[in-house]
């Protein structure tokens, strides 16, 4: 839960920052959830194989019969219940109480649909490139952030391109091609990533 | 073809690289620094200011190599990760882990050189201009792997896990660059042409190509030079280090 | 000279961006050979440390 509390207040403090005025709220409210939510995830991702690493599941995992990736898939799978989807349960409150048109709305549902699932995939595959290091929290946002700006231009791309009027459905079908990929290759390049950071 | 092959591989072993490098060294310094001068004098005297940008055109001669060098470098780094990565030799991981710092020097004087053009030019020092913004993506790229490579104790671990960073970065930077340009066109971007296609005058043009050349073969000077203080650094318990540290080749 | 140096009016943004392409590829000249010095003076101190032990198993 503690992502979600964190998304809330850094939403909260963008009417305290640039003023009350519904018009600016609205332009940006969009990107604003977006940016949230991303960061939010950030947060979670550092625990996600903090504890099993500590009691030797990973390496249990890493010796176990089974695939690998499909071990990393169930976990990825996992991550993005318990980390994004409360998120994309307030992400809607919170656009609303930043004034996003209602009707732009499922947009940036969609958008957060498409968006949380392949950062999740990203996130885990660089998390488990640090899997080896002590400290990796300021590490990990300088791996993630580059690579995540593909996919947050092409989420606020198409809320922005809601809000306009204009035809919103390319930039989503980018990200869906990508998750498409994403969801393939994901386990199996966090399977590598895995074996170098703790060298099996 | 057999000869290549074979010299190839005596290439892999570092006690080899290392006597390869040290011999090399001095000419690709040389050869840089001439071509350097050559350049310098062709675009700062020789050729006449530019009809629209005046003088401030000239920062094309440093800003251009940088630029493409902090790509050419990233190409580099990323073959040699993709080698060291599914084939684990040793020269290949120092190769990759000392090209980054390079390239992550020539993107930021990319960065720099580019804004310092661009106030003469649009009147700001940094505008979301597709080509600035996507540099900036490069140069925290490139941190990110720095970072990564140092955040390990066992060198030759780090270096693993950078260079697999650096093949994710490599398939990553193609859809940056174009997410980015059609980001700049969904905001009615500022992006301003330099020049327009193929309309640069002789005079111009091959200083631009002597600068150009002049920085590759600085970064394989550069490279060379780390690669061998590297070798040094991690070969520490073995006898031709013994050897070398005992030797008279101390200052290089 | 004075003409040259003053580069049309545009010096202020010129040379800094000559000095920035210099300095940063000197820093980065620099930065190995501080560290050349550093690795090879760690090694001596091995070395002196270990060289009586280890010398009559090499040149056996």
């Amino acid at each position: 839960m503690l992502p979600v509390l964190y998304a809330i207040i850094v939403a909260t403090l963008f009417p305290f920052a640039l003023g009350p005025e519904h018009a600016l709220l609205a332009r940006i409210a969009g990107g604003v959830v977006l940016v949230t939510v991303l960061l939010a995830m950030l947060l979670a991702l550092d625990n996600v194989f903090r504890g099993d690493l500590d009691d030797g599941a990973l390496e249990q995992m890493l010796l176990s019969p089974q695939p690998l990736s499909v071990l990393l898939a169930a976990r990825m799978l996992a991550y993005w219940l318990v980390t994004a989807l409360p998120l994309l349960l307030v992400a809607p409150i919170l656009a609303y109480m930043l004034g996003l048109q209602p009707a732009v709305q499922p947009v940036l549902l969609l958008a957060l649909l498409l968006a949380t699932p392949l950062l999740a995939l990203l996130g885990i595959v660089l998390t488990a490139l640090t899997a080896g290091t002590r400290r990796s929290g300021m590490l990990l946002s300088l791996m993630l952030l580059p690579l995540a700006v593909p996919i947050v231009i092409f989420a606020a791309g198409a809320v922005g391109a809601a809000q306009q009027g204009l035809p919103w459905i390319a930039p989503l079908a980018w990200l869906a091609a990508a998750l498409a990929l994403a969801l393939v290759l994901a386990p199996l390049a966090c399977a590598t990533a895995l074996r170098i950071a703790l060298d099996t | 073809m057999n000869a290549f092959k074979l010299w190839y591989h005596k290439l892999g072993s570092p006690p080899y690289f290392y006597v390869f490098a040290g011999y090399i060294q001095p000419w690709l310094w040389t050869i840089a620094i001439v071509l350097a001068l050559l350049g310098l004098y062709g675009g700062l005297v020789l050729a006449p200011p530019d009809a629209l940008q005046g003088d401030a055109f000239r920062i094309i001669f440093v800003h251009v190599p940088a630029a493409w060098m902090s790509l050419f470098v990233y190409g580099v780094m990323a073959v040699s990760a993709f080698i060291a990565v599914i084939w684990r030799p040793k020269m290949a991981e120092v190769l990759a882990m000392e090209s980054a710092p390079i390239g992550a020097a020539f993107t930021l004087i990319a960065l720099i050189t580019g804004s310092l053009w661009g106030k003469p030019m649009w009147g700001t020092y940094w505008t979301w201009d597709a080509r600035l913004t996507s540099e900036l993506v490069l140069f925290f790229i490139y941190l990110g792997i720095i970072g990564l490579y140092h955040a390990f104790d066992d060198p030759r671990q780090g270096a693993r896990a950078a260079s697999f960073l650096a093949m994710i970065g490599a398939v990553n930077l193609p859809i940056v660059h174009y997410s980015v340009v059609w980001w700049n066109t969904l905001h009615q971007g500022t992006t301003v042409r330099y020049f327009g296609p193929s309309s640069i005058a002789p005079s111009m043009l091959w200083p631009l190509l002597l600068m150009t050349i002049a920085a590759k073969f600085y970064y394989g000077a550069s490279l060379m030079g780390r690669s061998r203080v590297a070798l040094l650094d991690r070969e520490r318990g073995k006898d031709w280090v013994a050897d070398e540290v005992r030797g008279g080749d101390v200052h290089g | 000279m004075d003409r040259f140096l003053a580069m049309g009016g545009f010096a202020m943004y010129v040379w800094p961006a000559y000095a920035a392409f210099f300095v940063i590829l000197a820093g980065d000249v620099l930065a190995t050979v501080l560290r050349r010095r550093r690795v090879l003076r760690e090694l001596r101190g091995r070395l002196a440390r270990q060289g009586p032990r280890r010398r009559p198993r090499t040149s056996a």
